[in-house]
């Protein structure tokens, strides 16, 4: 159990650090507006250690994420902004494993239209937790700072869907490519 | 690929380099809260002294801080110009429809972009002057009291430093594979939405497989050298607070009754 333990620590943490590279590297990403948002690879790692390692796994993989894009590049504007953008966004990403045991299951079934059932659901649900997370700061971020009368919330959720959207079906369509070519990589 | 230099770190000498990351990242912090409590150009211009001073201090040339604003700066403005064209009240110079422009509208638009470039100036001060595993320390350090929520901040910051030690080793040998598939003729970023897709598949799938072993590889090694999860652990690099870290929070002090002093309306708004 315990040499368990710490593969999952370690894993967790090369596979966050995998999210980051794949932000690094320009020709995996296009960004679509001038300021963040940008349409990246980046959740494909954090989805697959919620498959293989379940919820927790994600959770910590996000959060890990998060932190470490606030090392290394931190953009701020308002401290509750900052612990939703990089705190709740991507640690909710990591709810897509509350599926990873019946996506597990469907696979050594080789079940797979209740495999990709599942896959898309948790893609899904991580996805719009990350969504609401950025609605959210948005909100609060304007709040802040546009004058009495603009409608944030409509902004925030349409300014926030445009690189979600795509997001969620990059994300989808990786996933299950890449479970369903080596399905050795969702079993510990 | 080696000119990609991670995080933002800029080795040097100054006082603020050699301050503990503890200090730097709550007085940071303390800053992005305290920055609300200015309401008049007074206040606001106690804040920008303080700013620029410390970016002073920090040793580092002021353009490197003006590049960190530049992936910022379309928000910004488009921010600073709603303010601008839709407050109202004061003297008012321009009124078509719901666009007024007026001296309440600039002034706030002004404080706002203060605010922005400030935030941005100090959290930039930070990453500059301080190596990224300090900050991982620092962070380890400050988030300890958390434990008591039974959250397992020692082991998070072991994964985060795990993390950052294999990002260039991740980005080599990414490239490696890119390379490797380039030879045999992939075009990346051509074609429809699957296709490129599908180009990412030989990429990521040797990737994962090799990541999924060096993990195995270290996971087996920290075994074998006595890592037990949940243990106390000590640490080669220790943290000393110096004269120069109560220094500093003294000086945030400081400032916050300048502010309270100078704002409008005294204490409570």
């Amino acid at each position: 159990m315990d040499v368990k333990r710490t593969l999952f620590l370690v894993e967790v943490a090369i596979f966050a650090s995998f999210a980051i590279v794949l932000d690094l590297i320009p020709f995996l990403s296009f960004k679509i507006w001038p300021q963040g948002g940008s349409v990246s690879l980046a959740m494909i790692p954090i989805f697959l250690v919620a498959f293989r390692w379940g919820t927790k796994g994600g959770l910590l993989a996000g959060l890990l994420y998060g932190l470490l894009q606030l090392i290394i590049e931190p953009h701020i504007r308002h401290w509750l902004q900052a612990i939703l953008e990089y705190g709740v966004a991507f640690a909710g990403l990591g709810l897509a494993g509350l599926f990873a045991k019946q996506a597990r299951k469907a696979i050594s079934a080789e079940n797979s239209r209740a495999f990709i059932r599942n896959v898309i659901m948790g893609v899904l649900l991580g996805c719009s937790v990350r969504y609401l997370a950025h609605i959210l700061a948005g909100v609060v971020f304007f709040k802040e700072y546009a004058p009495e009368g603009i409608p944030v919330w409509w902004y925030s959720i349409t300014y926030n869907g445009t690189y979600m959207l795509p997001s969620f079906i990059i994300c989808t369509v990786a996933v299950w490519l890449l479970f369903s070519r080596q399905p050795r990589l969702i079993k510990i | 690929m080696n000119k990609l230099i991670l995080g933002r770190f800029f080795p040097g000498e100054s006082i603020l380099h050699q301050m503990d990351p503890r200090a730097k990242l709550l007085a940071g912090v303390y800053f992005i809260l305290v920055l609300f409590v200015a309401n008049n150009w007074q206040s606001y211009g106690l804040l920008w002294i303080f700013t620029l001073v410390v970016m002073y201090l920090s040793g580092v040339k002021f353009s490197v801080y003006i590049r960190g604003v530049r992936p910022l700066i379309w928000l910004i403005l488009f921010t600073v110009t709603l303010q601008i064209l839709f407050t109202s009240g004061g003297k008012i110079y321009l009124d078509v429809g719901p666009i007024t422009v007026s001296n309440f509208g600039i002034i706030s638009g002004i404080y706002i972009f203060c605010r922005f470039v400030m935030i941005i100036f100090i959290s930039t001060v930070v990453t500059l002057t301080t190596k990224p595993i300090d900050l991982t320390d620092g962070i380890n350090a400050l988030l300890k009291p958390l434990k008591r929520l039974k959250i397992p901040v020692d082991e998070i910051s072991l994964m985060l430093s795990i993390s950052l030690r294999f990002i260039p080793n991740l980005l080599d040998e990414t490239q490696k594979v890119m390379d490797a598939q380039r030879a045999r003729g992939t075009e990346f970023g051509e074609g429809n939405l699957l296709r490129q897709m599908k180009t990412l598949v030989p990429i990521f799938l040797p990737l994962f497989a090799s990541s999924l072993n060096r993990a195995e590889d270290m996971a087996n090694g920290m075994e074998t050298r006595g890592y037990q999860s949940g243990e106390k652990r000590s640490t080669f690099r220790q943290l000393a607070w110096k004269r120069k870290d109560t220094l500093c929070i003294g000086t945030m002090i400081i400032l916050t009754f300048g502010l309270i002093v100078l704002r409008t309306g005294g204490f409570i708004h």
